[in-house]
């Protein structure tokens, strides 16, 4: 196992910059995921880990070694494709067996080390299947055995259950993530799902127009996004505009045009400056009749969720915010609330 | 990059053995015919004058674009159903009948126009049967005829084919998408499906029709000797006698118009292959 | 199906009736015991086949032609194999020119060509007095053949496979050997079987190069329905029909028909 470590990686193809100065540190054993919408880049730095394609410039190590001018195939590590590219030529063996034989491993001591990782992935006995015969759950998994039994430094993991239907992608997710914890193999894994980097990783990497936004874990992301586009890409987020009344301990007390309410910051603010709250909807708490603290508003809208109930209210000067109440909640649509914020979940924006 | 010496030798035999030669019948076409070489000394224009004033060849260049317009006609008229039929069925039998399609492509022009005159001889097998029911006999070889229904049975693939690739790639929800939206089936045909696979009807079109008119067996076969075309004519004069610099004329002329005439047929369908090709 | 199902079918039986009859009617004519191309034939008899392997001319043109198109199926498939391949996966700029290029030989009327290259092979070299020039006229045509099923192969490839390869270790040499080739082996193999047929078939450049006094079975055939007319040219068609076809049955049998894409 090693760590990965990328320092001002770009890549432009023509005069696109489809990855601009990327630096990141992945620990052995970690599972990171670089997360962002499509066209974002997550692709573009993992193939550049792969040695798939040449940085335009950066360096890219792995440990202590430089690997940049390293070609793929002697970089040691497995990847898992969207698409799987399981060859269709070969059986089940000898598409896992592939890395092996590349690297001298034949005969018995390939078929046991086969049988081994087709156990891991819990596929036994499927060795002489040819990949058409298999569904795409089981296609999916001997992708990863393949990817796995050679053994390599690094894992790699482009959007590999973009193509499995919603129940098969639930359990692979909870699958993979046990399977590279057992194996403590260091991990980047590419999605554009925000929920599965949630549920599946140490750290996300979040990144928007080839460049990265936000480096943290799954709550750090989610309570303390640094930027706008980031807090939109997951979950959702009422955004309001507001001024610094004060500002201590890592607590803001803000002015904004319905209310006033206390907001938790990252940074020393100034007293009188502008700047952008972020609440989550489950942040806020709807407490009857006007004029209690806090905002004041009606409620335009309601949508039972199940275990939650959505409230679209709109503010006095015009806002419209979304709350989320525990699914018991009676209030209609038309009455007039007010709304606490729970300042531990509001995060003022950079 | 040595990467490109893999394209090299198939470039170098296109670029020796088409494009030179090519460009080197245009070069002929200048040239003084001579009697007793190749060629003779220097240049002229006298050949293109001769061939487009002189009635006879341009009336040979009209025989031979009035065949070419009629069968590529009949094949877009037979062929298009079929191409249709063998790209949305699902019958069992499709892969017959796309070997059905396809194995008369392979099986030699000479052979098949050796079929059409056992058929279409005065006591063949179509007169013969005729004859059962008090018909003809007609003549049906050794005259325009016959040449037009070789012409058809040879190069009615080559439309079929290219039709048939084109519906396959169409979707078949956009034309129940069309349905949905109130319009019936023939006006889902016309205004979804026939534009779509216009790029299909295109290459059909332009392939039969290039084929055709450059037939030469075809019309030496069926026609018997009855009937001339410009490539029977072509070919007569460059194998009986040295005239090549007219012969390379005649070719010449014939290709240029009937690119021309391709070239007329892309532009006027161009407008209805917006966003479809 | 649904519109006018019964006209529409027997439209397009007869469609097929028209493709397939002038072929099949051959067969029958070749075991013809009478003198004349009569239908019904006269009885059955092989007198025709024998006639045609007591023709000198017939049986060495056909020995001919069978030499030719083994040399240009694996001439064509040899030159055009590594273009496809350069075509689709290395070439990046002028893709639209390239593939025209290699696509020019079919594109353009065969007469033309056979006249342009008579003319380039006496004008500039020796003419047509070995059977090279109707080589090379020959794998010039089938070239797009071979090119045409090789790309397929290649674009029919899954995704990725070669990227997969060299992540699991393989050089890009071991890559193309052990994964690309396997996968358009088929394409490789039916391009030259076309090429075979396309050669072993051609008329029209085999006419105006072959070298005096030869004759390529096509051509012989040719010949002897101007001015002859007994059944021993439905022996021959039948003999030649045999082979083409028994080449398409195995392309059909090992790779598919499908694999034949225009």
């Amino acid at each position: 196992m090693s760590r990965l470590t990328i320092q001002g990686l770009s890549k432009a193809f023509g005069n696109v910059a489809a990855v601009h100065e990327i630096d990141l540190d992945v620990a052995e054993g970690e599972f990171v995921s670089l997360l962002g919408p499509s066209g974002c880049g997550k692709t573009t730095t993992l193939r550049c880990v792969a040695g798939l394609e040449e940085p335009t410039s950066g360096r890219i190590l792995f440990g202590e070694k430089d690997v940049t001018r390293l070609p793929t195939e002697d970089r040691m590590i497995g990847m898992v494709f969207q698409s799987y590219a399981l060859f269709p030529h070969m059986k089940v063996r000898d598409n896992i067996g592939f890395g092996l034989a590349m690297r001298g491993v034949r005969g018995s001591e390939a078929d046991k080390r086969v049988a081994k990782v087709l156990d891991i992935v819990q596929l036994k006995g499927l060795e002489e299947r040819y990949p058409r015969a298999l569904s795409g759950g089981q296609q999916q998994r001997v992708a990863l055995a393949r990817a796995l039994v050679t053994e390599p430094a690094l894992l790699l993991l482009d959007e590999p259950l973009a193509n499995l239907d919603a129940r098969l992608r639930d359990e692979m997710r909870f699958f993979i993530r046990s399977l590279q914890r057992r194996l403590g193999i260091t991990t980047l894994y590419v999605t554009h799902d925000q929920s599965e980097s949630m549920i599946m990783s140490d750290r996300i990497v979040v990144m928007f127009g080839g460049r990265i936004h936000q480096i943290g874990g799954p709550e750090d992301i989610y309570y303390r996004p640094a930027t706008g586009e980031v807090a939109n890409f997951i979950g959702q987020a009422n955004m309001i505009q507001a001024t610094v009344v004060e500002s201590r301990d890592g607590v803001a007390t803000v002015e904004s045009a319905c209310g006033r309410f206390s907001c938790a910051t990252g940074r020393p603010l100034v007293a009188g400056s502008r700047v952008t709250a972020m609440v989550r909807p489950e942040a806020l708490r709807l407490v009857n009749g006007a004029d209690r603290s806090a905002f004041s508003g009606q409620i335009v809208a309601r949508h039972f969720l199940g275990s939650t109930v959505d409230y679209r209210i709109v503010l006095a000067d015009g806002t419209l915010i979304s709350v989320h109440a525990l699914g018991g909640n009676a209030s209609q649509t038309g009455g007039r609330v007010s709304v606490e914020v729970d300042p531990s979940k509001a995060w003022l924006l950079q | 990059m040595k990467r490109w010496l893999f394209a090299l030798p198939a470039v170098l035999m296109v670029a020796l053995f088409v494009l030179i030669p090519y460009l080197n019948i245009a070069v002929m076409s200048f040239r003084t015919p001579s009697a007793t070489a190749i060629y003779g000394p220097g240049f002229t224009i006298e050949n293109y004058t001769r061939v487009l004033t002189d009635s006879l060849y341009l009336g040979l260049l009209k025989d031979t674009l009035l065949f070419a317009v009629a069968t590529t006609s009949i094949c877009l008229v037979v062929g298009f159903p079929v191409a249709f039929h063998l790209a949305r069925t699902n019958s069992r039998w499709r892969g017959l009948l796309y070997a059905g399609v396809l194995s008369p492509l392979l099986t030699g022009v000479v052979i098949r126009c050796f079929g059409w005159i056992v058929l279409l001889a005065n006591n063949g097998l179509i007169n013969q049967l005729l004859g059962l029911a008090g018909l003809g006999p007609y003549r049906l070889m050794y005259n325009p005829v016959g040449v037009t229904i070789a012409l058809v049975h040879v190069f009615l693939p080559f439309m079929i084919l290219p039709i048939m690739n084109s519906v396959q790639s169409i979707d078949p929800r956009l034309g129940e998408a069309a349905r949905t939206l109130g319009a019936s089936r023939a006006r889902s045909f016309a205004r979804v499906l026939l534009p779509l696979s216009m790029p299909g009807i295109q290459s059909g079109v332009i392939l039969v029709f290039v084929l055709s008119a450059s037939a030469y067996i075809i019309p030496m076969l069926l026609g018997g000797g009855q009937v001339s075309t410009m490539p029977t004519v072509v070919v007569q004069q460059l194998m009986g006698s040295l005239l090549w610099p007219f012969g390379a004329t005649l070719a010449l002329v014939l290709s240029l118009t009937a690119l021309a005439l391709v070239g007329l047929f892309g532009a006027l369908t161009r407008r209805s292959m917006r966003g479809v090709a | 199906m649904k519109w006018f199902p019964a006209p529409r079918l027997c439209f397009i039986a007869a469609v097929y009736a028209f493709l397939l009859l002038p072929i099949a009617i051959v067969i029958p004519m070749s075991l013809n015991a009478g003198e004349y191309l009569r239908f019904p034939p006269q009885g059955w008899s092989l007198r025709w086949y024998v006639s045609f392997l007591h023709s000198e001319p017939f049986t060495s043109a056909f020995v001919r032609s069978l030499g030719v198109a083994l040399i240009v199926a694996v001439l064509a498939s040899i030159i055009a194999t590594p273009a496809a391949i350069f075509y689709v996966r290395h070439l990046r700029a002028g893709r639209e020119k390239f593939r025209l290029t290699m696509l020019a030989p079919m594109l353009l009327p065969e007469v033309l060509t056979s006249i342009a290259l008579l003319f380039f092979f006496n004008q500039f070299f020796f003419g047509t007095q070995s059977m090279a020039p109707l080589v090379i006229g020959h794998v010039v045509i089938t070239i797009p053949f071979v090119f045409l099923t090789v790309t397929s192969a290649l674009y029919n490839m899954p995704p990725g496979v070669e990227e997969a390869a060299r992540t699991l270790g393989a050089s890009a040499r071991a890559a193309f050997r052990r994964v690309t080739l396997p996968l358009i082996k088929s394409g490789i193999v039916t391009g030259a079987m076309l090429a075979f047929i396309m050669s072993f078939d051609n008329v029209n450049i085999s006419l105006l190069l072959k070298p005096l006094g030869t004759s390529t079975l096509p051509i012989q055939l040719f010949d002897y329905l101007r001015y002859d007319f007994d059944p021993t040219a439905a022996a021959v068609s039948t003999i030649s029909l045999t082979l083409t076809l028994s080449v398409v049955f195995l392309i059909d049998r090992i790779y598919g028909l499908r694999a034949v894409r225009f």
